[in-house]
């Protein structure tokens, strides 16, 4: 109809090409305010989870991969109180791990659980996804990577445990608590001022 | 004696003694003597890590280069600024003597390691991280400058370890400056070409749904030089790191097509563009980034090229023809087709004429426009298409203007004979006057019209140079123009029309009504305008109109010619006038557009900003009271209950900007987004980039723009 409508339409051509190669490595991100992705999985107790067996709570999602030197600058103590902290406040705290079989961080039941002993850990179930399912569903890029998702079951929150992208420990008290301060405010039910944030850490050791 | 004795009797055992400690120390000092300009070095199974000097030996107040130097095992790898998806980039922390300073790392430009679904931006093999050092201009030549260095950082394969260490270098002031060993300086020049190159290239970006373009032009971009290019923003979320670059490049303009960062923000920013060149030569060059609407204003010149004029101009064609068809230019077509079919069965020459005549009227008034538009542009004025609308007394003048017609139209008066005294052979002239001021007519009128088909295309044709935006609009003006063009050059289609007769008259009184009907409207935009005092002013302008219309009618059809028609009619113009006067007096006391049954809130930039600063999602509507398309959206979907229900249930905070009158703030705004008119409805999700609607909205767009 006229030069724009006409140039629009050769650009979404195009972008339409870039998405479907996009799509190839790279994964759709679940949107902030939408509807978590549903998952079925199965912790280390070999129980079966769903994500709408939540619904009425927040829940935390948390990748980790216990041998990756981001994970394990949390685990000297700040994974712990956020998630003593999560548990009194009656949120659901979900640790996943997608580490494959054979890559760096995969456990099986025991270990999960014999982890989570030694580090005083106090998540409310550790999910195993060696297949990397729930890990892709929600773009899980880094260990560690937070994901909030309110008590109706909407992404509030995707990304960093906190502003400052280091191994070291001494960084962790200048940094701004971003994801702690999510999960306070969709606790609260008020909006999450800075929804999605960098995720930093080790790549999440998926199945390849 | 003894002592030869003693030289003789052992001889051999004593030099070689000597002689081999001597060499043991001469070894051990000669690699610390070659290599002063390096510190002590760490290693580990993965990386081989010092810092390093580009002088082996310096002078007081030198400038010169030192680094963080990193060896890598193969396929381990280390992070830029940016490090993408995994990683952190190192950091250095260097204490030297007072007077001596130390800068930040001048970072080598990276490459790109995929990893699974992840993107690391970062360096293989060897890479020195250099950072400029000046000596202090009171050092002794013969003291020894020493810097301490704390480092850390991680390293990646497909595991990352992170790594620190301590590094001491030891640096001899001497009265000339000793550059360090070929090795070290190879490692320099190695990172050296690296830096990223300032490069004259405008850069913008333009965001879709989940897609980001990027379009760089400039002298020295064609296919030839560019064998593959790679964007690397120089922080998080801008694009998906993991995602492929689609490259596209001609003479002068090189795009990059790719998925959207999470963090993606519209808005100026820094990265680093990596050309390959057709030799496999790679360079990195500085690229700053800006949203595509806005580098459009700052650039006009650049912004038709991504089109052939011709093409421009025959798109435009097509929108004038178009507009043919928008309600707006309806009244006006109306006294056209009432004005064609008087001259049905007509001369042929006439016929033909008057559609000359009317295209020139269109053609003027849209050169007009244009030139208007411009002018105020180049003066720095913040001005939008309709923008006549904008001002009360023009709309003032118009409803009355309507007003008259729609009474000559009814029969009250006739115009012509009245003013141009009798006269067959003026009539041909009068005809003619009037087919051109009725092309003028209609666009005036149907500028509001235009916006919504046609607001992107006329916003950036006022952005580009002058003649080509003139060239735009005349091609418009033709579109607009051609039916009836047409009409005067096939009498064929002419001769088709039915023969003069009774029906003519009826036609011509039921046109009447759109001319009433749009005076109304008309008196309506000016209350929203002018307030209730600008109202009564304007009414009481439209009881003269009637006075005037009557007079007049009295004075042709009434028997004998008297002098008190005439007079009364020009007692009532002046009185017009001084309404007129009354009004621009007055000035528009700009009661705005309240926010009527919806909870908006009005527009500024503040609030906008403050309420996504909250993380608060935000629904903005730009209106003006002389937008047709915009008041039927309010009020079939903006305000309806689902929409504002929705609005409620998502805390979806619902801000109004108003159009009626001039406001600078909102032409910003809108030319942010590249657009010049109105309609025009966008929704800023939380922490999320803005969604541009259609201009023509329904209740599900609304409602599924807020699920994003």
């Amino acid at each position: 109809m006229n030069a724009f409508s006409r140039r629009a339409l050769l650009r979404t051509t195009i972008s339409a090409a870039a998405l479907l190669c996009a799509a190839v490595p790279g994964l759709a991100a679940p949107a902030i305010g939408q509807a978590a992705p549903a998952f079925t999985a199965v912790d280390s107790k070999g129980k079966q989870h769903t994500l709408a067996d939540f619904k009425g709570k927040v829940v935390v999602l948390e990748w980790t991969n216990h041998d990756c030197p981001y994970v394990k600058k949390h685990y000297q103590a700040n994974m712990q109180g956020l998630q003593r902290q999560a548990q009194q406040a009656g949120v659901v705290w979900l640790s996943v791990i997608s580490s494959a079989p054979g890559e760096q961080g995969h456990v099986d039941g025991k270990k999960a659980d014999e982890l989570t002993a030694s580090r005083n850990a106090a998540p409310t179930a550790v999910l195993l996804d060696p297949q990397g399912t729930i890990g892709k569903a929600y773009d899980a890029r880094t260990t560690p990577h937070m994901y909030v998702i309110d008590a109706k079951g909407v992404l509030r929150y995707a990304g960093g445990i906190d502003s400052i992208a280091s191994a070291k420990v001494e960084d962790l008290d200048k940094a701004s608590p971003l994801f702690k301060t999510a999960m306070q405010a969709v606790v609260k039910g008020e909006n999450v001022a800075q929804a999605v944030t960098r995720p930093y850490g080790c790549n999440v050791k998926y199945k390849s | 004696m003894t002592v030869s004795l003693h030289t003789f009797g052992r001889p051999c055992w004593r030099d070689l003694l000597f002689a081999s400690s001597l060499a043991l120390l001469l070894a051990w000092l000669a690699p610390s003597l070659a290599s002063a300009a390096e510190s002590n070095v760490q290693r580990s199974p993965r990386a081989t890590v010092s810092l390093v000097s580009d002088y082996a030996a310096v002078t007081p107040g030198q400038e010169l280069r030192i680094g963080l130097r990193q060896r890598l095992a193969p396929h381990w790898h280390t992070y830029w600024k940016n490090p993408g998806d995994a990683g952190s980039p190192p950091s250095i922390a260097v204490t030297a003597p007072d007077g001596a300073s130390v800068g930040e790392i001048a970072w080598p430009g990276p490459d790109r390691f995929i990893v699974g679904p992840a993107a690391s931006y970062g360096y293989e093999n060897e890479i020195v991280f250099p950072l400029a050092l000046r000596v202090p201009n009171d050092a002794q030549a013969g003291s020894q400058l020493r810097l301490d260095a704390n480092a850390d950082w991680v390293v990646c394969e497909k595991e990352c370890i992170p790594e620190q260490g301590k590094f001491q270098l030891t640096l001899p002031v001497e009265a000339s400056a000793r550059p360090a060993s070929d090795d070290i300086l190879v490692a320099f020049k190695t990172a050296d070409a690296r830096q990223p190159q300032p490069s004259s290239w405008k850069a913008t970006a333009s965001a879709g749904e989940s897609t980001l373009q990027l379009v760089v032009k400039g002298a020295g971009i064609s296919p030839r030089s560019v064998s593959a290019a790679l964007y690397f923003p120089d922080s998080w979320g801008i694009v998906d790191h993991v995602a492929p670059q689609a490259l596209e490049v001609e003479e002068g303009v090189l795009r990059l097509m790719t998925t959207k960062g999470q963090g993606y923000a519209p808005g100026p920013s820094a990265g680093l563009l990596a050309i390959t060149d057709g030799g496999g030569q790679k360079r990195w060059f500085a690229l700053d980034l800006t949203p595509a609407a806005a580098s459009a204003a700052a650039s006009a010149a650049d912004a038709p090229s991504t089109l052939p004029l011709w093409q421009m101009a025959w798109f435009a064609f097509l929108g004038g023809l178009i507009l043919n068809l928008m309600p707006c230019v309806f009244p006006v077509l109306a006294i056209k087709a009432t004005a064609v079919a008087g001259m049905a069965g007509g001369e042929q020459r006439a016929v033909r004429l008057s559609g000359m005549f009317y295209t020139l009227g269109v053609l003027a008034a849209f050169m007009a426009l244009a030139l208007a538009l411009l002018a105020v542009r180049a003066a720095g004025g913040a001005v939008g298409w309709g923008f006549q609308f904008q001002s009360p007394l023009f709309v003032t003048a118009l409803c009355w203007l309507m007003l008259a017609i729609g009474l000559n139209l009814s029969g009250v008066f006739e115009v012509g004979s009245a003013l141009a005294g009798a006269g067959q052979e003026l009539a041909g002239r009068k005809g003619h006057a009037g087919s051109f001021f009725t092309g003028l007519l209609a666009v005036v009128v149907a500028t509001p019209c235009t916006a919504p088909f046609m607001g992107a295309a006329i916003g950036s044709a006022l952005l580009a140079p002058a003649h080509v935006s003139l060239v735009v609009f005349a091609m418009m003006g033709l579109g607009l123009a051609l039916p009836f063009l047409l009409l005067g050059m096939f009498p064929a289609i002419a001769r088709r029309l039915p023969r003069p007769g009774r029906w003519m008259v009826t036609l011509r009184q039921g046109m009447a009504f759109p001319m009433y009907a749009t005076a109304a409207w008309l008196l309506w935009v000016l209350a929203q305008q002018a307030g209730e005092a600008g109202l009564r002013l304007a009414l009481a302008g439209s009881v003269l109109v009637g006075l005037v219309g009557w007079l007049v009618g009295l004075g042709q059809h009434g028997a004998g010619k008297r002098w008190w028609p005439r007079g009364g009619a020009l007692a009532g113009v002046a009185g017009l006038a001084g309404l007129m006067v009354t009004l621009h007096a007055s000035a528009p006391s700009a009661a705005p557009a309240s926010a009527q049954a919806s909870q908006a809130e009005p527009y500024s930039a503040e609030r906008l900003a403050a309420l996504r600063a909250e993380g608060k999602p935000v629904f903005v509507n730009m209106t003006a009271a002389w937008c047709i398309t915009c008041l039927v959206n309010e009020r079939t979907t903006l305000s309806s209950a689902a929409v504002q229900q929705a609005m409620r249930e998502r805390g979806v905070v619902y801000l109004k900007g108003d159009w009626t009158n001039r406001d600078p703030a909102i032409t910003a705004f809108l030319q942010s987004f590249g657009r010049d008119g109105l309609p025009f409805y966008a929704f800023y999700p939380a922490g999320k980039e803005p969604a541009v609607l259609p201009p023509v909205l329904t209740q599900a767009i609304v409602t599924a723009s807020f699920e994003q």
